[in-house]
């Protein structure tokens, strides 16, 4: 089988898989957690779920950083990849995502209810609400477009 | 010179620290000395300002410097980590040299990158056997010991040390340990028995525990720091932390005697009012100016703040759930020392060896700061007193712990007076016990104000 047989290769892939969809589900279950944990630590002023929180922000970013970058490649490595209408909006929206996602992640090194109470939670509600739409776009490349898809 | 690859790592990202901090916006540190001390307003980070003078230890013959008319030398060097000084009734000095207890397992990513950071500010290069007590002996009071022994050995985090009639107390950072000593003992081997326990580990954050008794001898006073910087370890961690404990010496019974006072250390009578004194630590990460470190008499029942305010009745917004009921009853210190000094050395100067205008005021030890991008502290200073209270600015006394280019050559932590009313001073980084008398110049102390 070669490269003819897909439509939209993947550049940075494994046996023909491509790394960004299989790194993009860690991120995305971060940050959702992020969310999640850092209501509990509102709603509780307990510190595990701000430790929890903290751990779950810098672990979305540094896997996140890994996904974006297979997703970069991808996005360069293709001429065609670049040109379905999703592509830029899903690549910005994940930056955003990103950068968001650090500022976040430095907020929680902070000691105490500041590290969540109120512009760790703030930031967490934002990324959790440009994910979907980010999501969407992605899914979008690969179900409808054909993005890393093989034929056969 | 040798880097370790970590540590060009660590440099890098101090430097780019530096980008987004290095303008701290910090003020002058003398406007936060005294009484009434400016205090900005609070300020959060992104990145809190980070700057820890490297340690590069002493190269033979240097020393500190100090003010004009007087004289410093090594009482003794090579010691491990050296953190607190006791001079028994004979003369012969006790140095009590302690290292951290284990670190408690990791609760947050940030304690990662912290550990390695702190690590390269406080670690003076070896390794050695530590948590022990030297003896020097000095028979004929020229300033070089005579004798060095181990006094005592397999100690858990000693810092303070005090001796009523034939009992010698160690305060371990776990506990108040009781031991028979006779004068001139050079060595303990009788096996120590506990006179209470102090809150210890797991977690053990601050750990130094400052101890003085009471001038009947009753009463023993014990410094416990927090368990945290802003109770990021929770709210349990900090049960009789941030306290000062009176022990009852008969019964080792405890009692909370005051609390609020984040890291005390020093602790130490004021020699004309009979108050209790000590120099605390207060908070990090609110400000280069926050939170003034402060030296203050300590009343019974009082509270001094920490963790729901500071200086007073500044809350904090970093502790939740907030007590209002208590920030109502918080008092403000007597003095502040300028903010991230760490004040960890407290010694009222009743002595004659030294000028007559350090008699009966007060030196300081000021470990150093890392929360701010200017550093301060790193010095020894002295604060004037009279009728029992800090009667004016504090002043530099012994300096130069850092070289021309902000490295440290050593930290001062804990003092002392000995014997021959030398101030001796522990410094932890530089392995050594300084020892500053008059210039033996010939000049009447008294002459050379």
């Amino acid at each position: 089988m070669t490269v003819q047989d897909e439509r939209l290769p993947a550049t940075a892939r494994i046996a023909r898989h491509p790394i960004h969809p299989m790194l993009v589900s860690v991120p995305i279950v971060c940050f959702v957690g992020t969310l999640l944990t850092d209501l509990m630590y509102y709603a509780t002023a307990e510190m595990m779920w701000a430790n929890f929180s903290a751990w779950l922000v810098v672990v979305g970013v540094i896997v996140g950083v890994l996904a974006a970058i297979a997703g970069l490649i991808d996005f360069l490595g293709n001429r065609l990849i670049r040109a379905q209408p999703p592509a830029w909006p899903h690549l910005i929206g994940n930056l955003l995502v990103l950068v968001l996602a650090l500022f976040n992640a430095l907020i929680h090194t902070r000691d105490g209810w500041t590290s969540v109470v109120p512009t760790g939670l703030i930031l967490s509600i934002i990324v959790v609400l440009i994910l979907p739409i980010t999501g969407w776009l992605g899914w979008s490349m690969v179900y409808r477009h054909g993005v890393g898809v093989a034929r056969s | 010179m040798m880097l370790s690859p970590f540590f060009r790592f660590a440099l890098t990202c101090g430097s780019l620290l530096c980008l987004v901090g290095c303008n701290d916006g910090s003020g002058d540190p003398k406007a936060q000395i005294g009484a009434n001390p400016s205090l900005p307003e609070l300020q959060q980070y992104l990145l809190p300002p980070i700057h820890i003078a490297r340690v590069v230890g002493w190269k033979t013959g240097e020393t500190p410097s100090v003010k004009q008319g007087l004289k410093i030398e090594a009482l003794a060097t090579g010691l491990q980590h050296p953190r607190s000084l006791y001079t028994l009734p004979n003369g012969d000095v006790l140095v009590v040299e302690s290292k951290a207890p284990p670190a408690a397992a990791i609760k947050r990513p940030k304690e990662i990158v912290m550990g390695y950071i702190e690590s390269w500010a406080t670690s003076g290069g070896s390794t050695g056997p530590s948590n022990r007590i030297t003896l020097l002996r000095d028979t004929n009071g020229d300033g070089v010991p005579d004798t060095r022994s181990v006094f005592l050995d397999h100690l858990n985090s000693p810092f303070g040390v005090v001796l009523v009639g034939d009992d010698l107390y160690v305060a371990n950072t776990d506990a108040i340990v009781k031991y028979p000593y006779h004068q001139g003992d050079t060595r303990i081997t009788a096996p120590g028995e506990v006179l209470t326990p102090l809150p210890g580990g797991p977690i053990d954050h601050h750990w130094t525990k400052s101890l003085v008794a009471s001038p009947d001898g009753s009463l023993l006073y014990v410094g416990v720091g927090s368990n945290s910087n802003i109770t990021e370890n929770g709210m349990e961690a900090e049960k009789n932390r941030a306290d000062i404990l009176e022990v009852d010496r008969a019964t080792g019974r405890y009692r909370i005697f005051a609390s609020g006072l984040r890291n005390p250390n020093g602790l130490t009578f004021e020699p004309q009012s009979g108050a209790l004194w000590t120099v605390v630590n207060e908070r990090d990460e609110i400000g280069p100016d926050l939170v003034p470190d402060y030296m203050t008499s300590v009343k019974d029942g009082a509270f001094y703040g920490w963790p729901y305010s500071y200086y007073g009745q500044h809350v904090d917004p970093r502790v939740q759930p907030q007590r209002p009921d208590l920030v109502a009853k918080a008092i403000p210190p007597d003095y502040a020392l300028s903010s991230h000094v760490a004040p960890l050395g407290l010694a009222f100067y009743t002595g004659t060896n030294l000028p007559e205008a350090y008699r009966g005021g007060a030196f300081v030890g000021e470990h150093g700061s890392w929360n701010r991008q200017v550093l301060n502290g790193y010095k020894v200073v002295f604060v004037p007193f009279s009728n029992g209270k800090p009667s004016g600015m504090a002043q530099d006394v012994v300096t130069g712990f850092l070289n021309d280019d902000n490295q440290a050559r050593g930290r001062p932590v804990g003092l002392a007076v000995d014997k021959s009313d030398a101030l001796l001073i522990a410094d932890d980084v530089g392995n050594t016990v300084w020892r500053v008398t008059s210039a033996g110049d010939g000049v009447s102390p008294a002459a050379r104000l």
